[in-house]
């Protein structure tokens, strides 16, 4: 192994510089978009659902398609993303639900709506009798009435609820990871030196078994 | 141009790892001790080269280097790309774990494609070996696309479509890709030209 090192020390010499530069190289690049992974960031407001869809390294997708499946596979809903890479629908049956967006060229990204998520949308509406229509329209601004009941009350929480949450979630949306970070491209190129080391010892396993045969014979 | 999980049909995902380690046995047959080092720097540029991004209009995309790869390694490109990129889907999830035969057959099938095209020319006088280099790099991008477009062909149906919209996306990468094959051949001839022997 040690005349190996000391043999090949420019080629080594290279292969170090080489990883170091790129990874530099990498680190300055002002990359800032991509198409690749689509990321898909799904949130329940009431009764709507909102979403908003990048591509890895934060680049929006813009018309990409999409299609909600409850989990057992039956379409539900589809309509295609605006220039902000959002799409919002209203709930259509208090299901666990699956996006799966389609950014065209072979990209895809999904995202599941778990049932619980779902408060908004009266219990009412899994009865299957139920009117598809019947979710209040504007009830923001009702009054307090003295007659209030435990269904209005926890509406109006809720609504109350989502508005104080609306810049938290527009933070979460904003900070999502963007694309891989340095710990996962180090990771990597760790990865393809440790196989590269592998391949080395095997070689030189084999060789020195070798060698030990012919000094037997 | 790595196609994502849950988009090809189960025959198509088949026949892409059958492809893919079949070139990947080749490929391992031809690759030679004393080429594991520069397969493993090629490895590693082709790792990190899908993080550097080119805006193309309202899309962008990202440098691949299939066509230096295949143009030094010829078959190893296909243990060399299988690597990459499996280490692209656990890290950076692009792709995806089955449709890695897929995406294998995409980048490195171009590659060894165009290594015999101009592996040859390559090694010839620098009049010549340059504009092969420069046609090597832009072509295996090219050739992706027409891939991807065979790919996709049973699920978006449009065979010419998709290959169109993809090539056009990334003609600004076939550019970069055949300047970037060309000024390292041209580096390499100088400085270490047992590099690009075969």
């Amino acid at each position: 192994m040690k005349t190996f090192f000391v043999t090949n020390r420019h080629l080594w010499n290279r292969i170090l510089a080489g990883v170091a530069g790129l990874a530099i190289f990498c680190m300055l690049w002002p990359g800032s978009a991509t198409a690749h992974r689509v990321n898909v960031f799904a949130w329940v407001e009431g009764d709507t659902v909102h979403s908003q869809s990048k591509f890895s390294g934060g680049k929006l997708v813009k018309g990409g398609e999409v299609i909600v499946y409850d989990l057992g596979g039956k379409q539900l809903l589809s309509g295609k993303t605006d220039d902000k890479g959002e799409f919002s629908f209203k709930v259509p049956e208090r299901v666990a639900m699956k996006m799966v967006i389609q950014a065209g060229t072979g990209h895809r990204g999904e995202w599941t709506i778990p049932v619980n998520e779902i408060i908004g949308v009266s219990e009412l509406k899994t009865e299957p009798a139920a009117p598809v229509n019947n979710t209040p329209e504007k009830p923001l601004v009702q009054a307090p009435m003295p007659g209030l009941n435990g269904d209005e009350v926890r509406q109006i929480v809720e609504q109350t609820l989502d508005q104080k949450l609306k810049p938290v979630i527009g933070l979460l949306v904003e900070t999502r990871k963007a694309g891989p970070t340095l710990p996962d491209i180090l990771g990597g190129i760790g990865y393809i030196l440790g196989l590269m080391g592998l391949a080395a010892y095997m070689h030189f396993r084999h060789k020195s078994a070798q060698i030990g045969a012919e000094k037997k014979d | 141009m790595h196609i994502s999980e849950g988009i090809l049909s189960g025959p198509v995902l088949i026949s892409g790892v059958a492809l893919a380690a079949a070139g990947t046995a080749i490929g391992l047959k031809k690759l030679d001790y004393e080429r594991i080092p520069r397969a493993a720097i090629l490895a590693a540029s082709f790792f990190v080269a899908s993080l550097i991004h080119v805006p193309v209009g309202p899309s962008s995309v990202h440098l691949i280097l299939n066509g230096i790869v295949g143009l030094i390694l010829g078959w190893g490109a296909f243990p060399v790309i299988l690597v990459a990129l499996v280490l692209q889907t656990v890290f950076f999830q692009f792709g995806g774990i089955t449709t890695l035969g897929v995406n294998t057959m995409i980048m490195a099938a171009p590659a060894v494609f165009c290594y015999y095209l101009f592996g040859g020319l390559v090694r010839k006088r620098p009049g010549i070996a340059l504009p092969a280099a420069f046609a090597c790099g832009g072509l295996s991008v090219f050739f992706g696309g027409i891939m991807v477009g065979l790919a996709l062909i049973f699920t978006e149906e449009n065979f010419l479509k998709v290959s169109y919209l993809v090539v056009a996306a990334h003609v600004p990468i076939m550019i970069i890709e055949g300047l970037i094959t060309a000024f390292c051949v041209a580096f390499l001839k100088k400085v270490q030209p047992e590099m690009l022997q075969k």
